[in-house]
């Protein structure tokens, strides 16, 4: 599938946090004919091998997360459904807002709000907190308590569009942007011959503290692992986030991220010609699966490449479809250069 | 009927450019009309004769125009800046789809990463003046060769029948009132009557005020969307109206005391029809009924509204049965009209 198309249709899977076999039963029946092998864990991570036969191969693990952050239904009144959160929502996105309910079968919904003409000057200043929100899926107390049992998830409704000659837009770009970028690396390199094992793994439960690549990382006890996750892309309101969409791959650098490593990503990148920029991530904490899988059993290589996003945690995420293009190249390209 | 009013839902028609709604109902009118006026505003006046001729002229209205935004600048980076058309809770903006001018340009209305807010910030929500919309490009003179200052911007257009027969898009708030008054125009009347669509209701029932004066009308039946506020969170005691209990045939809101004759009326014509109605518990919003009742030499006015939830906001939801029965409601009226 071309990248874009590809990125369309994991966009529009449902799988927030924990509820992920939607996402990870399609990425499995998309990889089985070209991997060597593909499996699942406990957790619901869809790891994807490829071995090169090669005595003594080193192994590297691609990642990219395929959860989504969402909602679960914590109670019914009057047939309105009230939510916590999967992952960090910001509750401004909340008010009219169009949702999923993963039911048997789903039910559209929408997250009701008062109109203005209720309210006071001074309630229409502050947000509407997310504690008073209710979804509205059109059912009596009785239908809603028949057919939505508690804890059922619920994920922003699909709304997938290309903005403008080469901008992509819709909900759960983080990380399934990214998901596509490793699954479009792990296809080239399956189809030639490589001096390294290739692990594909797009993990589960990131959003809610990188437990998916936790264990997985345990499992495949990787050489080097290459963690590919959003980061942000500059706004007119965000003019103080670390990248910018359209500007090409961000390589981080900071203790997160193997120096050496990382050096070299850098001199394949110029080398190659592929367009990137440097993000600096300062701590120990990229916040992103580097985190875990840095720790694994007793370390691992880890170098962390972000797709630069606008709106992160949004139903409309924002990524340039030429920065995908230059990580896929640079993922290809390292693999393709590892030596025995 | 219900498919009239979703394929008058999905048209752009942002108040001040309800060019496409007009152009619709025009050619769909057209066959059925004895006579056509538009005016300088863009209302469209629609008569059409019936089996009787009542003594006074009857009218029916409902407006054309939707709540949506304006174009007002292009930064140097090629975001739009955007002001509203019509009265809009900036908070139903973050993070929603739209599509701005003629051809349809999709954006979406951007606000920073949620990591990168205070937990102040996160409390409120930026003044619609500092919120942006973006349609990727790079550039002011990449946005400015699909996008031109004045352009307007309509919500997504998708439309989803779901639960137990409700219905969710944009413009409900008035597209019910469109559906009905063409589905009127392509059937047998039972008296004449004047179809007025009119244009910028939302701004001030400012083609009303015109169209009051082409028509002179005597009565006036006003078909609208109306507020409802039956959700969690609102006065339990005073929701406006609900979705589910029927029509809403109102006494009062801000702009209009509606005729107490014509309102006892409806209310019988409802009961005595077995349709489901209730009445407005606030004093809130309003309709051309206004501009009708105090145009020219006055008019007797009264409203039959659908009841809406999230109204103004790109996810209005209103009940299918209720805009079956304003529909059965406006029919009744003419036959009591004809007598």
């Amino acid at each position: 599938m071309e990248l874009t198309e590809l990125t369309r249709s994991l966009s529009g899977l449902p799988g927030p946090s924990g509820f992920e076999e939607p996402v990870w039963r399609w990425i499995g029946d998309y990889l089985r004919p070209v991997a060597d092998e593909v499996k699942t864990d406990a957790l619901g991570n869809m790891i994807a091998l490829k071995r090169c036969g090669k005595p003594g191969a080193k192994t590297v693990l691609l990642d990219a997360h395929m959860d989504e952050i969402g909602f679960v239904v914590t109670g019914i009144q009057d047939g309105f459904l009230r939510f916590g959160m999967l992952g960090g929502v910001d509750q401004r996105m909340l008010p009219a807002r169009e949702v999923l309910v993963l039911s048997d079968p789903p039910l559209f919904g929408v997250i009701d709000v008062l109109p203005p003409h209720v309210l006071t000057a001074e309630e229409k200043k502050h947000a509407f907190e997310a504690d008073k929100l209710c979804i509205d899926v059109g059912l009596s107390q009785q239908q809603a308590e028949q057919q939505v049992p508690l804890g059922t998830p619920v994920v922003y409704a699909n709304s997938f569009t290309q903005l403008g000659e080469n901008q992509l837009c819709g909900k759960a770009l983080d990380d399934r942007a990214c998901a596509a970028i490793i699954i479009k690396a792990f296809e080239r390199l399956c189809a030639q011959e490589l001096n390294a094992d290739v692990y594909c793994l797009v993990s589960t439960q990131e959003e809610v503290g990188h437990r998916g690549a936790t264990v997985a990382a345990w499992n495949i006890q990787p050489d080097v692992a290459l963690v590919v996750d959003v980061t942000h892309g500059k706004t007119p309101d965000g003019q103080d986030a670390p990248c910018v969409c359209g500007k090409g791959a961000a390589i981080g650098i900071g203790p997160n991220m193997n120096a050496a490593l990382t050096k070299e990503l850098f001199a394949l990148a110029k080398e190659r010609g592929i367009t990137h920029q440097t993000e600096v991530v300062p701590g120990g904490n990229s916040g992103t699966n580097a985190h875990a899988i840095q720790v694994a059993r007793t370390g691992v290589v880890t170098a962390l490449i972000s797709l630069p996003l606008k709106y992160m945690h949004t139903p409309v995420e924002v990524v340039c479809r030429e920065d995908m293009d230059a990580i896929v190249e640079l993922l290809a390209a390292y693999v393709e250069s590892m030596e025995v | 009927m219900l498919d009239t009013m979703e394929t008058l839902c999905c048209l752009s028609g942002v108040t001040g450019g309800e060019d496409e709604v007009r152009d619709y109902i025009l050619e769909r009118a057209m066959p059925h009309a004895d006579e056509i006026k538009t005016d300088p505003l863009g209302n469209l006046m629609v008569f059409k004769k019936g089996a009787r001729t009542p003594d006074r002229r009857v009218m029916l209205c409902a407006h054309m125009d939707e709540v949506g935004l304006i174009i007002t600048n292009i930064t140097p980076d090629g975001f739009l800046h955007f002001d509203q058309a019509g009265g809009i809770d900036r908070r139903v903006l973050l993070g929603k789809q739209v599509f701005i001018g003629p051809e349809r340009v999709p954006g979406v209305i951007g606000c920073k990463a949620v990591h990168m807010t205070t937990a102040e910030q996160r409390k409120n929500v930026p003044a619609m003046g500092e919120m942006f919309i973006d349609i990727g490009a790079d550039s002011r003179e990449q946005a400015q060769n699909v996008i031109a200052l004045g352009d307007l911007a309509a919500f997504s257009d998708t439309i989803v029948r779901f639960g137990d027969g409700f219905i969710k898009a944009k413009a409900i708030d008035d597209r019910a009132g469109c559906a009905v008054m063409l589905e009127l125009l392509e059937s047998d009347l039972p008296c004449d009557c004047w179809f007025a669509f009119t244009v910028q209701e939302e701004v001030g029932t400012r083609g009303a005020t015109v169209a009051a004066r082409s028509i002179q009308p005597e009565v006036v039946l006003v078909l609208e969307g109306t507020t409802a506020a039956d959700v969690p969170g609102g006065d339990r005691e005073n929701p406006v109206c609900c979705l589910g209990k029927g029509v809403v045939i109102p006494f009062m809101d801000r702009g209009t005391i509606y005729d107490r004759t014509l309102f006892k009326t409806l209310c019988r014509l409802a009961d005595e029809n077995g349709i489901a109605w209730q009445t407005k518990t606030r004093i809130a919003g309003g309709t051309d009924g206004s501009a009708f009742q105090r145009g020219c030499a006055g008019a007797q006015v009264a409203a039959v509204s659908v009841p809406v939830r999230n109204i103004h906001s790109p996810s209005s939801i209103a009940k299918v049965q209720e805009c079956e029965d304003q529909y059965r409601m406006a029919r009744l009226f003419l036959e009591e009209m004809a007598k």
